[in-house]
């Protein structure tokens, strides 16, 4: 799948700006951003659901906007929010949405159950999603995408509220769809999620892409960097200003009691950190160097943090 | 094929909806039931008529003199009674003092009829068997009434004869249950309307609509497909309010039950495009929501679901008029009770008319929205 300065706006605002993205068949790709970066945008666009403004779409090597029945016969989406119908059985549901990708007959209800196995709801066929955990809705979610056996399968945050133990039945499930041959695009801000799953991740912010590559490659990029963090007892009083006016410093976040310090490599300047807080009366309880991850990369390319 | 599927799914869905099924289906019943027993002396038609006696000269020796006897003969099964008079007799005054019910002059212009002002029921049903014997002799007859509308008699002079046909004037008009078997038919189906508002809608609220749009087919499949299982389901329902309220309770749907089906059908065609057409016209779901319920409330009201509204004039005739439900209804009766097929096709057209505008407006804002 190629896009090229894909650019979608909603009157006067560019969520998605000047996009382009090259995607290998076989790849997991991650597209990482916050919210409101431009990730579903895209993905609609990619499915057909929203027109782009400018730019280009291609899968599997055909244009979108003239092969648009292709394009779709070969994608399965998961969307964001949860698409079923509550007052159909979860086997209902696989195979309404199989049904409108042309299949019929024995084959349409082979592939519907199929999917469901796949997703582990094969003993809930009958059952109605409203008494579904939901867990459970979202691998029929999951299910209701892939009966028709896609070669690109887009995820939009597939994994948003739900249990750990769904959340890795879900990731696995990615895993081996993978596997069968699917090519998927999984969108998160999950930084962890992608960091594990993907092969190729792309890390999205104000709708452009500002960072593309392996997660080596991406923390790569900060060797420059490096992160410092440091736990202490209370930290209702932290001047953030003059903690960065300390050389080097280049990013200051607070997360509960771990203050984060972002600072360039090359210059030591721990001596001068651990004086602040010391001399700001703050009792540190620990102190460790991070190794670089996409948090990091985020952070320093965006100068927020990825839950904003 | 996906139009189909995308129905018989709507269909099935709307089924599981128990509590939309029961408000279309009991709620008409119930009302009917409650309605048509509580109201049912307002409609009584069933007066208990007994002998009536006429008085009639024949000036000249007219024409149709030799049928007006075979029709005097005839209606003495009917327990009338008609009394030639000598010309001394001043039969207005006879009548005028209640010695008769009506008096009948037979010229060679025609038949002239007085009829008695105190005893309006009998007069009138002379005066409907007259008018069929002379329509059905094609007689141009020149009826005057002492007290002109008093009474509007049915002209009808098809079928049977002129006997049987004005013998049948008690039952001309719908009794009680009748009448609310109409009205509550009529009025359930507009109310089609408010599953309607909500039927490309909900599946924006449930997200479906993204795997709906993103399926390969078209647009238009969706739309069709959703609007034929909402009619579908819809007139289903009004099927069974009609066959229910006619053999649970005796309604009187008259002999021509395709032509009944086709007014409720297009009613209920008129309802579901007028719901879907108002939902794209109204941005919220609240709007939409109390828009359609005010005026499926006034149109119930002043269609005369839940009362008769005689005599109306002026403003509240118009208001009256406009109502769906009034159409429906005055088609239903005028085809049931006067054999009146012309106002029920007009009916239907007037209902297929106002949907295709609802529906239009519909796809032409559903056309240009990006997904559903
Ligand atoms: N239909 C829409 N109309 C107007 N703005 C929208 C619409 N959809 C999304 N946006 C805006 O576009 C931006 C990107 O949204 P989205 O693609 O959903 O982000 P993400 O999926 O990365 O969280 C957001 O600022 C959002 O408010
Ligand atoms: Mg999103």
């Amino acid at each position: 799948m190629e896009i090229k300065n894909l650019t979608k706006k909603f009157g006067d605002f560019i969520a998605v700006d000047h996009m382009s993205l090259t995607i290998q068949e076989g790849e997991i790709f991650g597209l990482l951003g916050s919210n409101g970066a431009g990730k579903s945008t895209t993905i609609n666009m990619i499915s057909g659901l929203l027109k782009n403004n400018g730019g280009e779409i291609y899968i599997l090597g055909k244009n979108i906007a003239t092969h648009s029945k292709f394009a779709k016969m070969n994608i399965g989406i998961v969307p964001q929010d949860l698409a079923i119908y509550e007052d159909m059985t979860a086997y209902e549901n696989v195979r309404f949405f199989a049904g409108l990708y042309g299949l019929r007959g024995t084959e349409l209800r082979v592939r519907a159950e199929e999917a469901l196995e796949f997703v582990g709801l094969s003993d809930k066929q009958k059952s109605y999603p409203k008494n579904f955990s939901g867990g459970m809705k979202r691998r029929l979610n999951i299910a209701c995408a892939i009966a028709h056996r896609p070669k690109l399968i887009i995820m939009d945050e597939p994994t948003v509220g739900i249990d750990p133990q769904s959340r890795n039945y879900i990731l696995n499930s990615v895993r081996k769809l993978n596997e069968m041959g699917c090519t998927i695009i999984y969108t998160s801000h999950y930084m962890e999620e992608v960091e594990e799953l993907c092969t190729r991740i792309a890390i999205v912010d104000h709708g452009k892409v500002i960072a593309e590559g392996t997660k080596e490659q991406l923390t790569a990029i900060i060797t420059d960097t490096k992160e410092i963090w440091v736990e202490v007892k209370t930290c209702e009083h932290i001047d953030e200003k003059s903690l960065k006016e300390i050389k080097g410093v280049n990013t200051v976040t607070i997360e509960e009691n771990i203050i984060k310090i972002i600072s360039q490599a090359e210059i030591n300047n721990l001596n001068q950190i651990i004086q602040f807080f010391i001399n700001h009366g703050l009792e540190i309880r620990s102190l460790q160097e991070q190794a670089p991850n996409l948090e990091t990369v985020f952070l320093t390319l965006t100068g927020r943090n990825l839950r904003d | 094929m996906n139009i189909f599927n995308i129905a018989i799914m709507e269909f099935k869905r709307t089924i599981r909806d128990h509590r939309t099924l029961l408000f279309m289906l009991a709620f008409p019943i119930v009302l009917m039931l409650i309605l048509g027993t509580a109201l049912s002396n307002v409609f009584d038609n069933t007066i208990k008529i007994d002998k009536i006696h006429v008085l009639y000269t024949e000036k000249n020796d007219s024409h149709i003199s030799s049928a007006f006897h075979t029709f005097i003969k005839d209606v003495k099964r009917e327990n009338m009674y008609f009394s030639n008079t000598s010309a001394s007799i001043d039969g207005k005054r006879a009548v005028k003092q209640d010695e008769y019910d009506a008096y009948v002059e037979i010229t060679d212009q025609g038949i002239q009829f007085y009829g008695s002002e105190r005893e309006s029921m009998k007069s009138s049903i002379v005066e409907g068997m007259l008018t069929a014997f002379t329509d059905r002799y094609n007689l141009i007859s020149n009826i005057a009434k002492e007290k002109p509308n008093k009474v509007q008699t049915v002209m009808a002079s098809s079928g049977g004869s002129y006997v049987k046909e004005t013998s049948l004037q008690a039952d001309r008009a719908p009794g009680s249950m009748d009448y609310y078997a109409m009205a509550m038919t009529t009025m359930i189906a507009m109310y089609s309307a408010i599953s309607a508002s909500f039927l490309i809608r909900s599946e924006r609220i449930r997200n479906t609509a993204i795997r709906l749009a993103v399926a390969p087919i078209r647009k238009m499949e969706i739309f069709l497909g959703k609007i034929l299982g909402s009619i579908a389901i819809n007139f289903v329902c009004i099927l069974i309010v009609m066959a229910f309220s006619q053999f649970a309770f005796g309604a009187n749907w008259g002999s021509n039950p395709g032509m009944v089906i086709l007014i409720l059908f297009t009613e209920v065609f008129l309802a579901v495009s007028f719901g879907l057409g108002i939902s794209y016209m109204i941005k919220s779901d609240q709007g939409t929501r109390t828009i359609i319920m005010i005026i499926l409330q006034l149109a119930s009201f002043f269609g005369g679901a839940y009362f008769k509204i005689g005599n109306a004039q002026g403003f509240l005739k118009l208001i009256i008029d406009l109502s769906p439900i009034n159409w429906a209804r005055e088609a239903l009766t005028k085809m049931i009770y006067n054999n009146d097929l012309t106002a029920a096709l007009q009916t239907a057209a007037l209902n297929v008319g106002i949907a295709l505008v609802f529906l239009i407006a519909a796809i032409t804002a559903f056309r240009k929205r990006e997904g559903l």
